[in-house]
């Protein structure tokens, strides 16, 4: 019941923040909704006992995945679905009480909840990344060796 | 019949436009928040599609620079233009990449496109001002209550969001030093949360500040950052994180200097 509202409340969030990036009237609805599953699948790892960060990986990779399908169907470019998509992952609060601490003088607490907010970001970025990776299979850029030339 | 140089002042002329184009569309495109890797295959698509060889685009946060053979054995052509400011607009990006989209597929002329491309310049934010503010107060309070404050902040958290976003807008408009807006709208937005909070509406102080933030969080330069800095634009990519880096952190200052002032 409290999950069923949350989702209710993260649309209603992800829709206020779209309109705020000015993302194109066709993908708002959409762009919400892939935020609603990601907080489903954030909330739905906690509770299945996984880390914090575990969770967070998942989330934002099945966001960007679902984000790059339905941008290649509407034809936009992938930013105007996968930035409403992760932003229900955004450390805010851990980011916020880091801020807390150091002005408090607590600097050891400053320094542990920094930590979790780089983690949290970094894992945002590594579920982008894997993603992207996906859908980048057979285009890949040189990066060492010569391989990917026919 | 017609003298050898006419003909070739319409070449250069053709090639002059479609450099114009093609510099219009990167700018329009980096101003309001697409990747580098977009502007640069945006670019290097319409160029090519407009008949042109050897194209070669580089792009950075800050500026696009365009180098193409307008016929093989002449000397290449090569133009930059600078982007100063940067927005949030992905609607215009949208539009920018449906433009290109017909201009490669060959369903639009060089004026054309042109023409389209000065309507989307010209063109306002889609959505009217007072709908970004509500939507910032909607982003708030529902972020206040996913971060683990009861459902009797949303009110305040809302009003702070919206207090937040009227003054990063009106600050915007009258101070050009970047990210002094976003200090001062983090500084109204918690310190009305605190003022909230301290007439008895809304229970949570801290969940009621982190809400009236949330609208202000640099989402597309990050994200982009990472894209940037995965698809081996990594100048450009870092002084995207830097600019994110630095928005968190005016943000962070100014609820700082509200917390440590009033509480």
């Amino acid at each position: 019941m409290v999950l069923l509202t949350q989702l209710v409340v993260t649309f209603a969030a992800i829709l206020g923040f779209g309109i705020i990036l000015s993302v194109p009237r066709r993908a708002l609805v959409i762009g919400a909704l892939i935020g609603v599953w990601t907080w489903f699948v954030l909330q739905v790892g906690l509770m299945a006992g996984l880390t914090n960060v575990v969770s967070t990986v998942l989330a934002s990779l099945t966001a960007a995945v679902i984000a790059h399908i339905q941008a290649r169907r509407i034809q936009i470019p992938v930013t105007a679905l996968s930035i409403p998509g992760i932003l229900p992952l955004v450390p805010g609060s851990l980011a916020y009480f880091t801020m807390l601490s150091f002005v408090e003088g607590d600097y050891l607490e400053g320094l542990e909840y920094g930590v979790q907010t780089m983690l949290q970001a970094g894992a945002i970025a590594a579920g982008l990344v894997l993603a992207l990776s996906v859908f980048s299979f057979r285009k890949g850029i040189g990066n060492r060796y010569e391989t990917g030339k026919e | 019949m017609t003298p050898e140089w006419t003909k070739e002042t319409a070449l250069g002329a053709k090639a002059d436009k479609v450099m114009d184009v093609c510099l219009l569309a990167g700018e329009i495109m980096l101003t309001y928040g697409a990747e580098t890797y977009r502007v640069e295959e945006t670019i290097e698509r319409m160029a090519e599609a407009a008949g042109f060889t050897n194209v070669h685009c580089f792009s950075t946060t800050t500026g696009i620079f365009l180098s193409f053979e307008e016929e093989k054995g002449k000397g290449d052509l090569m133009q930059m233009v600078r982007v100063d400011d940067r927005m949030q607009d992905l609607n215009k990006v949208t539009e920018v990449n449906q433009v290109s989209r017909e201009f490669t597929g060959g369903f639009l002329t060089v004026q054309e496109a042109e023409r389209r491309l000065e309507e989307i310049i010209e063109a306002k934010i889609q959505y009217p001002i007072w709908l970004i503010h509500i939507g910032s107060g909607v982003a708030g309070g529902g972020f206040s209550y996913l971060f683990g404050g009861g459902l009797f902040d949303l009110i305040p958290a809302f009003f702070a969001a919206v207090i937040a976003s009227v003054t990063l807008v009106q600050i915007e408009g009258y101070l050009k030093v970047r990210f002094a807006s976003e200090l001062a709208a983090a500084f109204a937005g918690s310190t009305s949360a605190i003022a909230f909070v301290a007439l008895g509406l809304g229970s949570s102080m801290d969940q009621v500040i982190i809400g009236s933030l949330m609208p202000l969080v640099p989402g597309v330069p990050l994200t982009n950052a990472v894209r940037d800095l995965l698809s081996g634009d990594l100048l450009a990519g870092i002084s995207r994180g830097v600019e994110a880096l630095l928005t968190s952190l005016s943000i962070a200052s100014g609820v700082a200097l509200a917390v440590s002032i009033f509480l």
